[in-house]
């Protein structure tokens, strides 16, 4: 995790007026394996749909894919953005204008050398395809001043493009230029990552191996994040998909698994116990959250939503949801996160409910039904509508559970002209980690999750998502974040719950695999 | 006969132009978006279009549809929204792992269903008969979930003779086959082998009131050859009708067992193309199903000749 360059670019970056965000610095000792080769089998929860990182924005599909591919710029260990196939990136004086030079010797699975045409060719196949292309209507025109050198201009200056190009939610992935040209989800798998595609058998596996052409990035001394100095200790990875919890578990105990995702809680007392198995927690994988329907009675109103919120009791939800695989948390950063902030927090984990029955008298509330829109396709999310619809009937409050499939809940969620629900249980993982912008954008315009009355939204929190979209200073846009995340809690735009912990294990004959939103299999290497 | 399957075949195309038009109707009522799915709950609205654009589900009810039948009529079932390939090679690709693995329970519950059947009706009203019915009433029974759990843990933690799940095609290694595809094969057998058992008992118990077996009992025969001659084939003709129907079961996959085992057979690829609102997927792959178990019937019907000579389907006498 260290690095071998400057320590601060990260804060560098953030506070924008440097012209050279990240200079090309010099080569460090990097990590090598202690021992090379090995099956590394891995149990992945969640199917794979496509390996098209352009066009997918699922869990799944990253798990996998962002062991193959690279991009620009990526996010380090604490989320900060960091360079990756980029050696250097400047921006002008004006802010318009971010000048990026491609690292040497960087090849593609197929051998060809990476140049500024498949930048290009990148670039502009994600405008076309790419699932979050949105990031890119700031941008001008995007060109390849020589075979080292890509220059992105923008159409006016905006502090944090580089958080949004850094985003590994969809990246703009770089690809072989001749490999643009493919349709949405029928990219060939073919990236400049230290493990290149073998085969992809759908609901099955999907079999990777090391790149031998792989040129580690020396401004590193070990892995960083999705970034840093990334070394294929492994022959080969085999993600295994296996839905069943239960199948996952049973295969790590005999070792047919030598790592899984996604270990039920119930079944982790057994694996402690179990010397041959380590069990690697991931915290702040998601924050569990319910989204209230303000266009609808009576969470329109706001002392019913200020009573509901009082009435909570963060823990109990947590608990049940999660079977004890959680944290409490205000709000919707982590702590550790340049963006946390305990703004709100008077608001959160009340369960007062003499203060809730005040409120409901005061809003009026006459016994008109809440009803919790939930699904029982992740389990933590109905056990939360379960809990808090308890914990609601406890304060007088008339509410009801509608559980439909994953699908057609978040459809109903969705459709602005449907009343039919007041709260919409959800988590929110993926944007949480990526930081402010990403974390709050849900609730400012163009919105899906958030149901403001008459569609239009709140005027103070757009005011401040504004300012964390554009405020000059890293501590501007902090600042407006706290008042934002204030401003959320107040009018309870959301309920955050707690932050939910995924549990990974391994082996003990695994070494060196650390926790992270995808099972990383750079530098990590088998004992035996 | 030659013509009795002609005629069956041309039956068949107004039955699949039905399960097309239903099954293209029902998934655009039932609620759903696959490009939430694929974007994600908190996709913004254009990121949501973006995808719509992508897979083509921007276009108007109308257009969908012309262009689902002008693919049918091209031998064109479409393209599967979230494995991006076509509908036909998607559902092909799974059929060797759903017809090895349905085969293979096919046997165990031929294998023992018509043993349990058998020896119960040979043994009315004793401890075997008892003791082969309540096995077969365990076997329809038990959750096929919890049988396959309960296989993990006893062949596979415990005693470590078998993976956990998987599936190894037998072209590339048979045992690796067979290793992978024994505890799905007698997950889905178990839960079939309670049905044949029973109807195999009370078909035999019939067959054997009837006088034509007096006769070959009064001749002197052995009984071994009244029961395999005389009484088996008999049997076998009602026996038939729920072994196709036990076929079609299998072969149409069970979503649960091979969500528990991990095997990507067919069961698997419809189960996830409903829960993702796979269109494409769930339409083509619903009518192939169709035409196979149609097929089958037909099969069903043609065996029904070989097993009782009284049965004809030509026209002329």
């Amino acid at each position: 995790m260290s690095r071998a360059g400057n320590t601060r670019i990260g804060a560098c970056f953030l506070t924008v007026s440097a012209i050279a965000l990240w200079p090309g610095v010099t080569a460090a000792q990097g990590f090598t394996c202690p021992k090379t080769g090995g099956n590394m089998v891995f149990a992945q929860e969640a199917k794979v749909n496509s390996l098209d990182q352009m066009t997918s924005a699922t869990i799944s599909t990253r798990n996998v894919a962002m062991n193959m591919f690279e991009s620009l710029m990526t996010r380090d260990e604490n989320m900060n953005p960091i360079p990756e196939l980029a050696q250097e990136v400047i921006e002008s004086p004006d802010g318009l204008t971010y000048t990026f030079k491609l690292r040497d010797g960087v090849k593609f699975h197929n051998g060809k050398p990476m140049t500024t045409e498949d930048v290009v060719a990148s670039f502009d196949r994600y405008k076309k395809v790419g699932i979050d292309r949105g990031i890119l209507d700031i941008v001008e025109k995007w060109e390849a001043t020589d075979a080292q050198t890509f220059v992105i201009r923008l159409k006016a200056p905006q502090p944090t493009f580089l958080e949004n190009l850094s985003s590994f939610s969809v990246p703009v992935v770089i690809i072989p230029k001749e490999n643009a040209d493919a349709a949405a989800m029928q990219l060939k798998s073919v990236g400049t990552g230290p493990w290149e595609f073998v085969e992809f058998v759908a609901d099955s596996h999907v079999k990777l191996k090391r790149f031998d052409g792989y040129k580690p990035d020396t401004r590193y001394k070990d892995i960083d994040g999705f970034g840093g100095y990334k070394v294929a200790c492994l022959d080969t990875v085999t993600f295994r998909i296996v839905t069943e919890a239960g199948a996952r578990v049973a295969g790590l105990e005999t070792g047919e698994f030598l790592g899984a995702e996604d270990v039920p809680a119930k079944s982790q007392p057994t694996l402690k116990n179990n010397a041959n198995i380590v069990l690697k927690p991931l915290q702040n994988f998601w924050v569990q959250i319910a989204i209230p329907n303000l266009s609808a009675p009576p969470t329109d109103n706001l002392k019913v939503r200020q009573a509901i919120q009082a009435a909570l009791d963060m823990e109990e939800i947590m608990e049940a949801a999660t079977d004890g695989a959680f944290r409490l948390n205000i709000g919707m950063q982590y702590p550790g996160q340049a963006f946390y902030t305990e703004a709100g927090k008077e608001t959160y984990n009340q369960k007062n409910a003499d203060k809730a029955k005040k409120l409901l008298a005061e809003g009026g509330y006459k016994g008109e039904k809440v009803t919790l829109l939930t699904n029982k396709d992740y389990s933590n999310m109905y056990t939360a509508a379960l809990v808090m619809s308890e914990q609601l009937k406890a304060v007088g409050i008339n509410a009801e559970l509608l559980v439909l499939d994953w699908p057609a809940s978040v459809q109903k969620q969705q459709n602005k002209a449907d009343v039919g629900w007041n709260f919409f249980f959800t988590g929110y993982g993926t944007n949480t980690s990526l930081g402010g912008v990403a974390a709050m954008r849900f609730h400012a315009p163009p919105f899906n999750t958030y149901r403001p009355k008459g569609d239009i939204p709140d005027a103070e929190f757009v005011t401040f998502f504004d300012q964390i979209t554009n405020g000059k200073t890293l501590d501007e846009r902090k600042a407006a974040f706290s008042r934002a995340q204030q401003r959320m809690l107040d009018q309870v735009l959301a309920v955050p719950f707690g932050t939910l912990t995924k549990v990974q294990a391994v082996r003990t004959t695994v070494e060196n695999f650390r926790p992270f939103r995808i099972p990383r299999m750079s530098n990590v290497w088998l004992k035996n | 006969m030659g013509r009795y399957i002609l005629s069956r075949l041309l039956q068949s195309i107004p039955v699949l132009i039905l399960v097309s038009v239903i099954s293209f109707g029902l998934m655009k009522l039932v609620p759903g978006d696959p490009a939430i799915l694929i974007g994600g709950p908190t996709a913004t609205p254009a990121e949501l279009d973006n995808i719509r654009q992508n897979l083509g589900l921007d276009q108007p009810f109308h257009v969908q549809m012309w262009r689902y039948y002008a693919g049918l009529v091209r031998g064109d079932l479409g393209t599967s929204l979230l494995l991006g390939k076509p509908v036909l090679e998607a559902t092909l690709e799974r059929v060797p792992v759903s017809l090895s693995i349905a085969v293979y329970s096919m046997v165990l519950t031929l294998l023992i269903g018509l043993t349990c059947g058998i020896i119960a009706a040979l043994n009315r009203g004793t401890w075997i008969d008892q003791a082969s019915m309540v096995f077969a009433l365990i076997g329809v029974s038990l959750p096929n979930f919890w049988l396959g759990l309960m296989l993990i843990v006893l062949l596979s933690v415990h005693l470590g003779w078998l993976p956990t799940g998987g599936y190894v095609p037998w072209q590339t290694d048979v045992v690796g086959w067979f290793k992978t595809t024994t505890m799905p094969a007698v997950s889905l057998a178990l839960l079939q082998v309670g049905l044949l058992a029973r109807i195999t008992r009370s078909t035999m118990l019939e067959v054997l009131r009837q006088d034509y077996i007096r006769t070959a009992r009064a001749k002197g025969l052995p009984e071994f050859i009244v029961i395999a001659k005389h009484a088996f084939r008999n049997v076998m003709i009602p026996v038939v009708t729920v072994i196709g129907v036990i076929f079609s079961v299998l072969i149409s996959g069970s979503v649960v067992v091979e969500s528990v085992f991990s095997v990507p057979g067919i069961g698997s690829l419809l189960g996830s193309a409903v829960l993702r609102r796979d269109y494409p997927m769930i339409q083509g792959g619903l009518l192939l199903v169709a035409a196979s178990l149609l097929m089958l019937n037909l099969i069903v019907d043609v065996l029904y000749a070989y097993f009782d000579p009284r049965v004809r389907y030509d026209n002329r006498r």
